[in-house]
């Protein structure tokens, strides 16, 4: 066994040999690729933050029993839907633009990422907007903390994503990605999937589920 | 190289360069952001710190070149062709830069790490130093809060995680027959943000007003109120967790995607699988104190109302949020070190690990009762009084697979042939001190008990059996086990075993009285203490001084065996698993080629059992049927 269990590179007369050949070829002890892997695990720490955010909700609105909004605020329920409609479209375009990598259409990855990119920016800046004619800011209440925190999370999330799909789009019109090797557009798709998905949670509780909302 | 080459490519200089740049931007930023929201002060002292503290690190970062591949990968310019110059360490130097070979990062962890450990001793010093008698001693009552916080954030947040990290990292992927880790970059990136942080905690001493003086704990609304040292925990807590997430994604993918051929989920050393489930526990439960300690920044920069309880804020959430993740941290600083312990003591006693399956389940059961058991820190906060038993219970109910280890090393070890080796010495000292430290667990989880110790050195005994007793003892036994395979070299098995005496014995007579002064009622967090503590305090800061001396010889026969000692086979334990088949340190690439896994990692004293081998076809490579995977029959 001893003899077998060593590998030529111990001796030192293979050294030298070992400065050219990279590594060896890792054995794939999976068929999950590690880049989805490694995003898959990354959105469970990122769930477990927005938990961290819902438990702050939790606590000042069903233990502390605080009325939704403070009382006196009012939420732009309908531009809120309007917005969330405009963020839920872009994960249909986001799709668009991964199925046309993987048939090998370059016309659609281009602009299924740009669309994407754009509804994604649009969002962002109603958000921004809303928060400059909001009747409350985050200080001046839990509630509105609350408010400014979850709603401010998210949009620091849409941000990275936004920042992802730039890298895949500035990728895409400079040629790369193919019918075979499509995973920069992939990995951030499933980040931004994510982030459309959290916004329903964020929007259901922060907005629907209010005393001006329609839940 | 010219200055401009220096100045532009990744590096010290290219850092240095972008401090100045990074504070100018931040300050820049923030001023600019207050000007236009016509708050005055425009220029405030307090903003531009809290705003560089985030800033600068991330200039720092860049300036190093941890980003330096993303970027030229975000900009769509064609990749380069890996040519493994930024991998593996041919001079000291490749220990300064950013390195993307997992064992020169784990190598820069343990360095980096018993630096804070070091430096978090000291300040352990200092307050025994300051409680050797009652009354004031050597530092007025706000630096010895700030001395006590800082000491137990550098050796929670810089030390016990990140050594684990770094000894896991260096011999992970070797076990396991890989390579490398699946993303270096990511693994590099994960290492330099751990300097930040501690270089940041360490700092806030110079902070106006002292270091933050709220515990590692660091309580709202206490820690919402108190000077701006505060913030240099706040945030330095985001860069550690932000590395220990990174770093346990690493472990996961590794583990799940590039294990050699032939090993199975059980036929992986205990090791791995310890990693594997701290993983877990870190990917899950990290978010909440990075979330903790968000609320606490808002509340502190932006004037949010979190836990300002006149806006209607929730005071007592702090502490739920806070113990969902620093729960689970306890066991984060445990589980690694309960896979060291399974390797040495079946190398070292030349028997199979008794009960393997038992061993892996058992960490499992850990990872899931870890999360529910957090409350038990809030018997006395004054927490919704149904919450109490069911905590009670469970976590009365966690002691149970930790007993399950406790007693499969005692039958792993039961008629082996036993080496009693400085590893084994203190693995074995791990176990003694942990069941101590359990048997004080248990007695914390008792409602009443609890209620009458809470906040007393009882609790600062048992975190210190089941923290330096348990998990530092741990680092130790590994360090000393792995060291001739990361540095080539033999340590001193005399002064090891003096190391191994000396702690031990002083460690003991540091922490037990400790027990007594705590049930007569000695609180916990105080500078000064009543006169009937004062024989026994002189005791332990006594013992505590050549405690922390008997750390003096550890340093010294780790840096003389580096230099100096003799060279080490590749396999000096006659161990089984892959990392001890390859050469003293490993080659660059750690295999030539990738090693076939035929059995279970710990057969020792069965005739002719391998776990890896180099061969071209090794005859049967799945698991057969009724294999004997660590099983023994005494």
């Amino acid at each position: 066994m001893e003899s077998a269990a060593l590998p030529a590179g111990a001796a030192p007369a293979h050294e030298a040999e070992h400065e050219h050949h990279g590594p060896p070829e890792a054995n794939r002890s999976s068929r999950v690729d590690p880049q989805l892997l490694g995003m898959l695990l990354f959105i469970i720490s990122e769930i477990m933050l927005f938990a961290a955010f819902f438990t702050a909700y939790f606590f000042i609105r069903v233990v502390l029993d605080a009325p939704w909004p403070a009382e006196g605020d009012q939420l732009p329920i309908e531009t809120g839907i309007a917005n969330s409609f405009i963020l839920f479209s872009s994960s249909g375009t986001m799709h668009w633009a991964l199925e046309s990598a993987r048939r090998g259409n370059r016309l659609g990855l281009k602009l299924g990422l740009l669309t994407t990119l754009l509804l994604g920016a649009t969002f962002l800046g109603v958000q921004i907007n809303e928060y400059v004619f909001l009747s409350f800011g985050p200080a001046d209440s839990a509630q509105g903390t609350i408010f400014y925190g979850l709603t401010g999370l998210h949009g620091a999330h849409v941000a990275v994503g936004l920042l992802l799909l730039s890298f895949a789009t500035v990728r895409a019109f400079r040629g790369h990605f193919s019918r075979e090797e499509h995973r920069g557009v992939e990995v951030p798709g499933i980040y931004w999937h994510f982030v459309d998905i959290a916004w329903v949670f964020v929007f259901s509780s922060l907005y629907l589920l209010s005393s001006q909302g329609i839940l | 190289m010219t200055l401009a080459a220096k100045l532009t490519g990744p590096g010290w200089w290219r850092a240095a360069l972008s401090l100045p740049i990074g504070f100018l931007f931040g300050a820049g930023l923030v001023t600019g952001v207050r000007a236009l929201q016509g708050i005055e002060p425009a220029i405030d002292g307090e903003a531009i710190t809290t705003t560089s503290l985030l800033v600068v690190p991330m200039a720092f970062l860049m300036g190093i070149g941890c980003f330096d591949y993303w970027f030229r990968w975000g900009s769509g310019a064609p990749t380069v062709p890996e040519d493994h110059s930024g991998h593996g360490a041919r001079t000291w130097h490749d220990y300064f830069r950013v390195n993307t070979d997992h064992k020169v990062i784990g190598i820069q962890y343990i360095v980096t790490t018993f630096v804070f450990f070091i430096l978090g001793g000291l300040m352990a010093m200092v307050v025994r130093a300051e409680l050797a008698a009652p009354g004031s001693q050597l530092v007025d009552a706000n630096t010895y809060n700030g001395l006590f916080s800082v000491h137990a954030s550098l050796m929670i947040f810089l030390f016990v995680i990140p050594a684990f990290s770094g000894i896991a990292n260096y011999v992970i992927p070797l076990m396991i027959g890989a390579p490398d880790m699946a993303f270096p970059r990511l693994n590099a990136l994960s290492y330099w943000m751990l300097p930040v942080a501690g270089v940041m905690m360490a700092a806030s001493f110079f902070a106006p007003g002292g270091a933050f003086a709220t515990g590692w704990t660091a309580y709202a609304p206490l820690s919402t109120e108190t000077p701006l040292g505060q913030n240099f925990f706040t945030i330095g807590v985001q860069f550690a967790g932000a590395s220990s997430i990174a770093t346990a994604l690493n472990f996961l993918v590794t583990i799940i995607t590039m294990r050699a051929p032939g090993l199975t989920f059980f036929r992986m050393p205990l090791l791995v699988w310890a990693n594997f489930t701290t993983s877990l526990l870190v990917v899950i439960a990290t978010p909440f104190i990075a979330g903790s300690q968000f609320f606490v920044l808002l509340d502190r920069a932006l004037g949010m109302n979190f836990f300002n309880e006149g806006n209607g804020g929730d005071v007592l959430m702090y502490q739920h949020v806070f113990w969902f993740y620093s729960h689970p941290a306890v066991y984060i600083m445990m589980l690694p070190g309960f896979g060291i312990v399974s390797e040495i003591v079946s190398t070292h006693a030349r028997k199979p690990v008794f009960g393997y399956r038992m061993m892996a389940f058992s960490l499992m059961a850990i990872v899931l009762l870890g999360f529910t058991v957090w409350a038990h820190h809030m018997f006395v906060s004054g927490m919704a009084t149904w919450l109490r038993v069911p905590m009670m219970l469970t976590t009365m109910l966690i002691a149970v697979p930790t007993g399950i280890k406790i007693f499969s090393w005692l039958a792993t070890l039961w008629r082996g042939v036993i080496h009693l080796r400085t590893p084994l010495l203190f693995a074995l000292g791990f176990i003694t001190m942990f069941v101590l430290g359990g048997i004080s667990g248990i007695m914390l989880a008792v409602i009443p008990v609890v209620v009458h110790v809470s906040d007393t050195y009882f609790v600062v005994a048992h975190i210190h059996y089941v923290l330096f007793g348990g998990s530092v003892f741990t680092i130790f036994a590994g360090i000393y086990h792995w060291f001739p395979k990361m540095t080539g070299r033999m340590y001193n098995e005399r002064l090891g075993k003096i190391h191994f005496w000396l702690s031990f014995v002083f460690f003991n007579l540091t922490f037990g009285p400790m027990h007594l002064v705590g049930i007569d009622g000695m609180p916990r967090r105080v500078a000064d203490y009543a006169e009937q503590f004062a024989t026994l305090n002189a005791v332990i800061s006594v013992s505590s001084f050549f405690f922390g001396l008997s750390f003096l010889v550890f340093l010294f026969n780790m840096i003389m065996s580096w230099r100096r000692g003799s060279q080490a086979d590749a396999n000096p334990w006659r161990a089984h698993t892959l990392e001890w088949q390859v050469s003293s340190p490993p080659p660059l690439f750690n295999f030539d080629r990738i090693p076939t896994v035929v059995g279970g990692p710990y057969e020792y004293g069965v005739p002719g059992a391998v776990h890896g081998t180099f061969e071209e076809r090794p005859e049967k490579i799945a698991p057969q049927r009724g294999e004997r995977v660590g099983a023994t029959t005494p």
